[in-house]
């Protein structure tokens, strides 16, 4: 499981996380919601390695990650998903996984491919799409490839950033399906999400996140009975 | 029959310069920033060679490889002097300036290296060819043939080996490569190796075919690989070798209908020309429509 203690991290002058404690377990899709500006990304960041955290500690099923670098941070198993898929667009759908695959071993390679083939029995699209550069393919498309590289490094738990954002509804439905099929094959997942009706579907525990600081955190029939998010989030109180 | 000719000299000009382009695009397409020292650091390279081949007498042979290795490491030199302390820092443009700084210190080592101005590049001394009325000199024969063995052992390492892969993925997005576990600095030197690799070669082709080395060869060789790539495309492998090509011919036309002295206006004057009406070069659209098609379509 994950568990952060403390962690603070800025950018320059500007703090953006002031001390964020939290705990994934193992085997749960744990949500974290947050207005824009609120840390959700620099704390995505701080935990995949690529920012560096000034305080506080990062737990990763008994190994700590504090202070690691993104490489070494995906070879303990956390792979992030980031916001706006960031796909290789002049690399093929099926290059774009393989690059996924970059931290396992070379000896790996037939069963890097076998899990290329379950990728596109996963998303059937991907294998339609395979000899495609990636730069041609639709926003949701982009995202079920984001997801599916970041599977191919066999991760224990994924970071989810915002898959739904700028998705057609339809999209959103059926990324928040493949979420909802990952969890039921056992993957820990950390999913940042605006949409929370969505995220209701799928999350097992639930923070918010204010201003650098964790404001709520409980299971989602505590999150629905909150005033604050109630009318904040949920419409209507 | 002249027509031709003239065609057949471009070309093997352009081998060289396409070397040269290709040393510019890796660097600008898998870092987006400009290296404006590569050019004098490939004179420095040469100018070290022809320094150390006497003390060493090491014959053609050494002295190729003398030119290679001295350029790869000028080309590392500034790669941890301009490029590495920036890195993630700052924009493209501090590099870039540093780089400018570095040009001028270079520039300035090889001329105490070669104090006498010209200096003595032995050639290849290979017999030309006759193919009825055509004439091939044999050095430019070896430097097409040794330019395109290059460019397509490259093309192997981009796009067949699994550090092409790589490579290509930090291009694309070199944060995303990071995250997917790319060893994002160790890529980076090995970008300006390559390029420095591609620059010694070029740099040994066109100074043993033109069997000297002056100080102007820093900036000649700036000037031709900018130009090169920015016909073909910047940052575009591909549009760096057609770049290099096109120039090739563009000049050796220019100067069998013109006369020489107006060959650089009519290179620049076609350049201006490509770059009104496909800003991106020959081969950078294409780039620029994808990243453009994926932005309208999320």
């Amino acid at each position: 499981m994950l568990s952060i203690n403390n962690l603070e991290t800025s950018y320059g002058l500007i703090k953006a996380l002031k001390g964020v404690s939290l705990d994934a377990a193992e085997g749960e899709v744990t949500c974290i919601l947050g207005p824009n500006g609120a840390g959700k990304t620099t704390l995505m960041f701080t935990l995949s390695g690529i920012i560096e955290p000034d305080a506080g500690s990062i737990d990763f099923f008994g190994t700590s990650l504090t202070g690691l670098a993104a490489p070494k941070v995906l070879r303990e198993g956390l792979a992030l998903v980031p916001e706006n898929r960031l796909v290789f667009p002049l690399m093929s759908v099926r290059e774009n996984l393989l690059a996924g695959a970059y931290t396992r071993n070379r000896s790996d390679k037939d069963e890097v491919e076998a899990d290329i083939e379950k990728m596109f029995a996963r998303f059937p699209v991907l294998k339609e799409r395979q000899e495609q550069n990636a730069g041609t393919l639709s926003g949701g498309e982009q995202q079920m490839l984001a997801l599916a590289r970041a599977l191919m490094s066999r991760p224990k738990m994924l970071l989810l950033d915002e898959p739904s954002v700028g998705l057609a509804p339809v999209i959103v439905n059926e990324v928040f399906a493949i979420i909802k099929q990952l969890k039921e094959d056992g993957l820990s997942i950390v999913l940042v999400e605006q949409n929370v009706v969505k995220a209701l579907e799928v999350a097992d525990h639930f923070y918010l996140l204010d201003q650098g600081r964790v404001t709520f955190a409980g299971t989602p029939g505590e999150m629905e009975n909150d005033d604050v998010i109630k009318r904040a989030y949920l419409g209507g109180g | 029959m002249d027509f031709v000719q003239t065609n057949i000299d471009g070309l093997l000009a352009g081998s060289a310069y396409a070397l040269l382009a290709l040393g510019f695009s890796l660097v600008f397409g898998i870092m987006r920033q400009i290296n404006l020292a590569y050019g004098s650091s490939l004179l420095v390279g040469a100018a070290l060679a022809v320094w150390l081949e006497p003390i060493l007498g090491l014959g053609v042979v050494g002295l190729f490889l003398l030119t290679v290795v001295a350029c790869v490491l000028a080309g590392l030199y500034v790669e941890r002097l301009c490029f590495a302390p920036n890195r993630g820092k700052t924009g493209a443009t501090v590099p870039m300036i540093a780089s400018f700084a570095i040009w001028m210190q270079l520039d300035e080592v090889s001329s105490h290296l070669l104090p006498s101005r010209t200096h003595n590049f032995p050639g290849l001394e290979i017999p030309p060819m006759f193919f009825g009325d055509l004439y091939l000199r044999g050095d430019q024969i070896v430097q097409f043939v040794v330019a395109f063995t290059s460019i397509a052992a490259l093309y192997y390492l981009i796009y067949k080996t699994r550090f092409g892969l790589l490579l290509r993925a930090t291009a694309g997005n070199a944060e995303t490569a990071f995250l997917l576990g790319a060893p994002t600095g160790r890529l980076r030197l090995m970008t300006f190796l390559l390029a420095g690799l591609l620059g010694g070669i070029s740099t040994f082709l066109i100074l043993s075919a033109d069997g000297q080395v002056t100080p102007l060869f820093g900036l000649w060789s700036t000037f031709k690989g900018l130009i090169a790539m920015m016909i073909g495309g910047v940052g575009s492998l591909p549009g760096a070798v057609i770049g290099g090509l096109l120039l090739g011919l563009i000049e050796a036309h220019s100067s069998t209908q013109f006369g020489a002295e107006y060959r650089d206006i009519t290179t620049f004057g076609i350049l201006f020309l490509i770059l009104i009406i496909r800003p991106g070069g020959i081969m950078g659209v294409s780039a620029y429509q994808t990243g453009r098609l994926a932005q309208e379509r999320i």
